[in-house]
């Protein structure tokens, strides 16, 4: 397997695409709904979110992780839910993007939502 | 500093691990294709604490299940009924050679699967028996998951309750325990998941309200009888399931691929007692 190449090859790819991601304005509602229903982004299966009963906790808990991002971070927040592979190419945390959960616009709306956590915007 | 400047700092030295850290390598010596290179994973908890966790979510049911007594006993019962049943065209039952309360085959479950010269793969209990139906008795092959089916082979493994599972990988078996554990390591599907990811190496965290569990106990209390399927199932009816799950695509019962996992993960047991039949949500 030549995961190691397609791996390096495409955080090349990232970190060249990253300033257009950045400015990217999603709607939040869609994003809440993305994250929050079993059969589009179920992220709560594995990371804890706002008002939802029995998370998991397989990831990090995404109110906390979403305290340490800044406003400069909206690309690499958004990496993570398009490909995480890119951070850590072993991650469990499903391939959102190119395996066609979700197309840019929906990862926006959810990268839209997850600032939402942030509590001194 | 920021996290922001953390997470630039950390992106080279990830572009690095790209190349180090995949579970699933092919080492490209010599230009040939060979068999991957496979770096098992450690678990992210301790066992111990994964019994704290597994007593936390499951341990009322477990009490619960222990006073009201298995629905899978009965089966138990059919399978030992059809085990001295006359069938096919030799004339003969199971119990004609293996003893008429399968005294011969006592800790025989414990062994398997296990390599075997004849079919060249591995041979699973319920495989044998369906070879001894065909070659010894000249009766039918009972259909993988059917009532008979599941109650003879429940029955021939609880001949080998409590005795440690001892399953054998050496020699000729190796290549198929490579095979399987390829296979439990393997990332496919939609979700890209892999076997070993949630039962390895996330053993023990909560995937939304499911408790991952822990592999050293995925094969020591099948056929069991499983809440959700308000029935009896066998091992491989659990791969299917869980393939399903993840949105991969499931095997034939028996498949070669089955068979050589089944291997990999009693292996994973291995020294665990058979307890059959289980009782599982
Ligand atoms: C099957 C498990 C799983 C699912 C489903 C999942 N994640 Fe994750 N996520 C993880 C894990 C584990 C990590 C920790 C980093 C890693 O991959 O090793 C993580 C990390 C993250 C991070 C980085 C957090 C930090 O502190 O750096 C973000 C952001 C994130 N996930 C968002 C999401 C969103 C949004 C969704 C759904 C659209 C989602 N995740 C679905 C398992 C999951
Ligand atoms: C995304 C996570 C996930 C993946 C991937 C996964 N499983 Fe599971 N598996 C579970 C969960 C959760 C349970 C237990 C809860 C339940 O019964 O649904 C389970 C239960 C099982 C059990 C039954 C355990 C018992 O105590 O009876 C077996 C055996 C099993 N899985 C094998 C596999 C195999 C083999 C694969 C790969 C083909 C696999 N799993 C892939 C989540 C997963």
């Amino acid at each position: 397997m030549k995961i190691g190449n397609v791996g390096a090859f495409s955080l090349a790819l990232v970190l060249a695409a990253l300033p257009a991601v950045v400015l990217a304005a999603g709607n939040a509602e869609n994003g809440k709904k993305i994250v929050e229903t079993k059969s589009l982004g179920n992220c709560v299966a594995c990371h804890v979110i706002p008002n939802m009963e029995f998370p998991g906790d397989v990831g990090p808990d995404l109110v906390q992780s979403m305290q340490g991002f800044t406003e400069k971070d909206r690309g690499t927040v958004w990496q993570w839910v398009w490909d995480a592979r890119v951070f850590d190419p072993d991650t469990i945390m499903p391939p959102f993007g190119p395996n066609k959960f979700m197309t840019k616009k929906d990862v926006d709306d959810v990268v839209e939502y997850l600032y939402s956590f942030k509590k001194n915007k | 500093m920021s996290k922001f400047i953390v997470r630039i700092m950390i992106l080279p030295a990830c572009a690095l691990f790209v190349f180090s850290a995949c579970a699933v390598r092919t080492p490209s010596a010599g230009g040939k294709a060979s068999a991957p290179v496979i770096t098992e994973y450690t678990p992210n908890i301790s066992t111990q604490e994964y019994e704290k966790r597994y007593q936390a979510v499951y341990g009322k049911f477990t009490e619960q299940m222990a006073a009201e007594g298995n629905p899978a006993d009965f089966v138990v019962d059919d399978g030992k009924d059809l085990f001295s049943k006359v069938q096919g065209s030799a004339g003969k039952s199971c119990a004609s050679c293996h003893g008429a309360n399968g005294e011969k085959l006592k800790g025989v479950a414990a062994m398997y699967p296990k390599y075997d010269p004849a079919i060249k793969g591995i041979d699973t209990v319920a495989l044998q028996i369906n070879r001894c139906r065909k070659d010894h008795m000249g009766a039918p092959e009972l259909k993988y998951e059917s009532d008979p089916q599941l109650a003879l082979e429940l029955y021939v493994k609880s001949l080998s309750n409590g005795v440690p599972i001892h399953v054998s990988i050496d020699g000729p078996a190796k290549p198929f325990y490579e095979a399987g554990k390829e296979y439990y390591y393997k990332r496919f599907g939609q979700f890209n998941f892999s076997c070993a990811l949630c039962h390895v190496k996330y053993a023990g965290h909560m995937i939304r309200a499911n408790l991952l569990s822990n592999n050293r106990h995925h094969t020591d209390h099948f056929p069991t009888y499983r809440l959700d399927w308000s029935g009896v199932g066998s091992l491989q009816k659990r791969f299917r399931g869980c393939n399903k799950n993840v949105r991969q695509e499931p095997l034939p019962f028996q498949s070669e691929t089955y068979r050589n996992l089944e291997l990999y993960l009693t292996y994973q047991g291995n020294g665990v007692p058979i307890q059959v039949p289980g009782f599982r949500m």
